[in-house]
């Protein structure tokens, strides 16, 4: 059965960046701490990376009046519904969850990295990782909206955690209304103030109302599934599989033929079985 | 991650249960429920139950009977038999002193019942329990507003059953519910509600691993424990009563490092 879309609904204006979500995510998560030299603001990491599935950005900007206006975002996975990620992997890692969301199934991941290249956020990461001859091997991460925690009934944990309320999750459509209804009560101060739900990509599952352009945040304005990565899943895969299963077919063909036809063949093998023992 | 021990059917049929009494609640006249608005009984903890006058009718609890023994024999067919022998015991006056039995919790009255009537023990009590609630619940509903905080010790203050489970609600304020009624009142943070001690070193908390949004509050001083569930966390707030049921292993947990769900008062001189 198919369970309700949810969608957390992030409300920039009311973020006081305590990064009580980072903590919460890593805690939850249980993500090594990743020691970051200082990059120049209060920012910690310059993106998401794949042991921090959120981050906390920081953004000095000069408002139309001149005025610095210091801006906070929770950045982290966006969850979209046409995902480029799920779009690209050609092992059926990444895919979509019960609840409208994206994940990754870390058994099927190969680490490819198709994802890290195509995601159009930048959010998908690889880690690396040792096994236990010390190979080392790397796997594709990102936020999972703690999908362990919404089979269990639970919000995620950056959510709540949030102590403004900065951060709410619910159905799709009840906070696609609470965003709308935001917007109105803002954009008074901010002018420019939208809300992110982009369409190239479906629609995501992380909504945001931010209170300038995406562009001031980092964030691309029109973002959309790469026509690379649409060209690849849809024509260059399904035809390499075709090639490939004409190929199987040839050698099976040839395998047959040779039983059949090549008595000779047939000697060597019994050959080959006796100088084994 | 796991939320409950319960496994699922049990639940279906609790969740089954709960849908029947908020069906027979919403059929009661809310007149036949009167509460005493009694401030001096209510501020010394005797349930405003104990003291409301409540219309019972009989024809509505025959009807109540047949509904709950068509759902049990739902899930256990061999329970259809039973259910109409019990049917048949049923008169007037044994359905009125069940009702007044279930409130008073009886537990005597009920296993002799069943033991004349060669019943299983568990059936009468569960039945006659069943019916109470509903107008145990309009009576909580009634008085609602009324109900801020209850007097510790005391239980709950409309239908008295002993508290075991607290909700974090918004602002992290300890809302206490009760399972039974479905009434819900105040307490602090860190306070005891079974003996209202405050002090920080003997309120502690049993946390299980894991289990995020659950922690036990137990009191070294009664060692009364109550379950304080953040549903803050919840995507969906479910009702007290499957909350209560869903968080059984944490009452286990209690119960096992000797904490009880009723506090000990303790003898002075």
């Amino acid at each position: 059965m198919a369970k309700a879309e949810y969608v957390k609904f992030v409300d920039v204006t009311k973020c006081d960046g305590c990064r009580a979500c980072m903590v919460a995510c890593k805690n939850w998560n249980d993500l090594p701490a990743e020691p970051e030299a200082f990059q120049g603001s209060v920012q910690s990491h310059a993106n998401v990376t794949a042991n921090t599935w959120n981050v906390l950005s920081f953004i000095e900007h000069e408002n139309g009046k001149g005025n610095l206006e210091y801006l906070f975002r929770h950045s982290s996975c966006f969850h979209c519904s046409e995902a480029a990620c799920v779009k690209v992997c050609p092992e059926d890692a990444m895919h979509y969850t019960e609840f409208g969301t994206v994940d990754v199934n870390a058994d099927k991941c190969v680490g490819c990295g198709y994802c890290v290249q195509n995601c159009p956020f930048d959010v998908v990461q690889l880690a690396t990782y040792k096994d236990k001859n010390g190979k080392e091997y790397k796997k594709a991460q990102k936020c999972t909206m703690c999908v362990d925690r919404l089979e269990e009934g639970m919000q995620p944990a950056c959510v709540t955690t949030c102590h403004t309320d900065a951060m709410e999750f619910g159905t799709k459509e009840e906070m696609l209304k609470k965003a709308e209804k935001r917007l109105g009560e803002i954009k008074e101060r901010f002018p420019n103030a939208m809300i992110y739900n982009p369409e190239g990509v479906g629609g995501t599952h992380t909504v945001y109302v931010l209170a300038e352009k995406p562009s001031v945040y980092g964030l691309p304005e029109k973002p959309k599934v790469p026509t690379s990565a649409v060209v690849w899943k849809d024509y260059a895969q399904p035809i390499g599989k075709m090639m490939l299963g004409a190929t199987s077919m040839a050698l099976v063909g040839a395998f047959v033929s040779n039983k059949l036809f090549n008595k000779e063949g047939k000697d060597h093998e019994e050959d080959g079985g006796g100088s084994h023992e | 991650m796991k939320k409950s021990v319960v496994s699922k059917e049990y639940q279906k049929l609790q969740k089954d249960i709960i849908r029947l009494q908020e069906q027979w609640k919403t059929s009661l006249d809310p007149d036949c429920i009167r509460p005493n608005h009694d401030k001096a009984a209510m501020e010394a903890g005797v349930p405003v139950t104990a003291l409301a006058a409540i219309d019972f009718d009989i024809s509505l609890f025959l009807q109540w009977i047949e509904d709950i023994g068509e759902l049990l024999s739902k899930y256990q067919p061999e329970l259809e038999k039973v259910m109409e022998s019990i049917k048949k015991l049923l008169d007037e006056e044994t359905a009125k002193r069940w009702i007044d039995e279930a409130f008073a919790f009886n537990h005597i009255y009920f296993a002799s019942f069943a033991e004349e009537n060669e019943v299983d023990e568990w059936i009468p009590q569960f039945l006659a329990e069943t019916l109470l609630r509903p107008y145990l619940q309009l009576t909580a509903e009634k008085v609602q507003d009324e109900i801020q905080y209850g007097v510790h010790g005391a239980g709950c203050p409309v239908c008295g059953e002993p508290v075991r489970l607290a909700q974090l609600e918004d602002g992290g304020k300890k809302v206490l519910h009760c399972p039974r009624c479905l009434a819900h009142w105040h307490d602090k943070r860190i306070t005891c509600s079974h003996c209202g001690n405050e002090d920080h070193e003997t309120v502690q908390f049993l946390t299980i691993e894991g289990d995020a949004a659950a922690q036990i509050q137990v009191c070294e001083e009664c060692k009364g424990y109550t379950k304080v569930i953040d549903t803050r966390q919840y995507i969906v707030k479910p009702t007290s009563a499957m909350l209560d049921l869903n968080t059984i292993h944490l009452d286990f947990v209690a119960q096992e490092n000797g904490y009880k769900s009723a506090g000990e008062t303790k003898q002075t001189n």
